[in-house]
């Protein structure tokens, strides 16, 4: 029988400068609880750190305020963290976005935070709406060596 | 909250090491920008940037570095880093960074390089 241990955590943060910092250290404490390598801690830390500076400079949201929530579940054969990063803003069009992005390697002084984003997580999903707010959500795994 | 990044400068006989301490952000990258343009006003055109202190890096800040490497290149010099974190490592070559500066693993294999 395989054990499954879950832990989540929520967060509510201010849209003030350097507060992804925080979000990413909340992150990383509940990786290190779960067993996670420093390597994939630090590529989800980042990705976190980049929804965050998205939803801090373009989502224009009136409450300020960026909603996290992280579940981590550890099972037999390893450990993936989902995390939810939301902002109440006016949304936008990811593919648009993704039309705007350079090609992977050429120096681009902006427009990278979600390339960064899909590029350290291992599933990265998009809920967006004109008006309606943002949700990224975003999966690291973590197999164990057998 | 704010996490300040530290910046250390070592001259060296061909150019200089900066140093630095803390999360490479907007102003982080600002402080590196500051101190670079200091020392390419000095006539230094070799910069080596040891990351070792530093275990974060976002993409605004990577874009501060990335002017900073093309004012250096205008003037005819070149920048490199050593002792990146396996994920700034791979974060520099998303952003493109690794196309226009040299990355060593350590400082001395840097510095033999280099020149300096």
């Amino acid at each position: 029988m395989t054990t499954t241990a879950e832990r989540q955590m929520e967060l509510t943060l201010p849209m003030v400068a350097d507060i992804e910092i925080a979000a990413a250290r909340a992150a990383g404490n509940l990786a290190r609880e779960l067993g996670m390598s420093s390597e994939k801690i630090d590529e989800m830390t980042h990705a976190i750190i980049e929804a965050c500076i998205n939803a801090r400079e373009h989502s224009g949201c009136a409450d300020n305020r960026i909603y996290l929530r992280f579940v981590g579940t550890s099972k037999g054969d390893g450990s993936r963290i989902d995390v939810w990063v939301t902002d109440h803003g006016r949304g936008f069009d990811p593919a648009e976005a993704r039309s705007r992005r350079p090609e992977a390697g050429a120096a681009h002084k902006r427009g990278r935070g979600l390339q960064l984003i899909e590029a350290h997580m291992d599933e990265v999903s998009i809920s967006t709406s004109s008006g309606g707010g943002t949700t990224i959500h975003m999966v690291k795994y973590e197999k164990k060596e057998s | 909250m704010t996490e300040e990044l530290r910046v250390a400068v070592d001259r060296k006989p061909n150019g200089a090491v900066l140093y630095t301490k803390g999360y490479i952000n907007n102003v982080g990258g600002e402080e590196i920008a500051n101190r670079a343009y200091e020392l390419m006003d000095a006539d230094v055109r070799t910069l080596l940037l040891n990351l070792r202190d530093t275990k974060i890096v976002n993409s605004i800040g990577i874009s501060i570095l990335i002017e900073i490497i093309e004012k250096m290149i205008d003037k005819g010099g070149s920048i490199a880093f050593c002792c990146l974190t396996p994920v700034i490592h791979k974060t520099f070559q998303i952003m493109g960074l690794a196309n226009y500066a040299k990355i060593f693993v350590d400082e001395d294999t840097a510095t033999k390089e280099l020149g300096l």
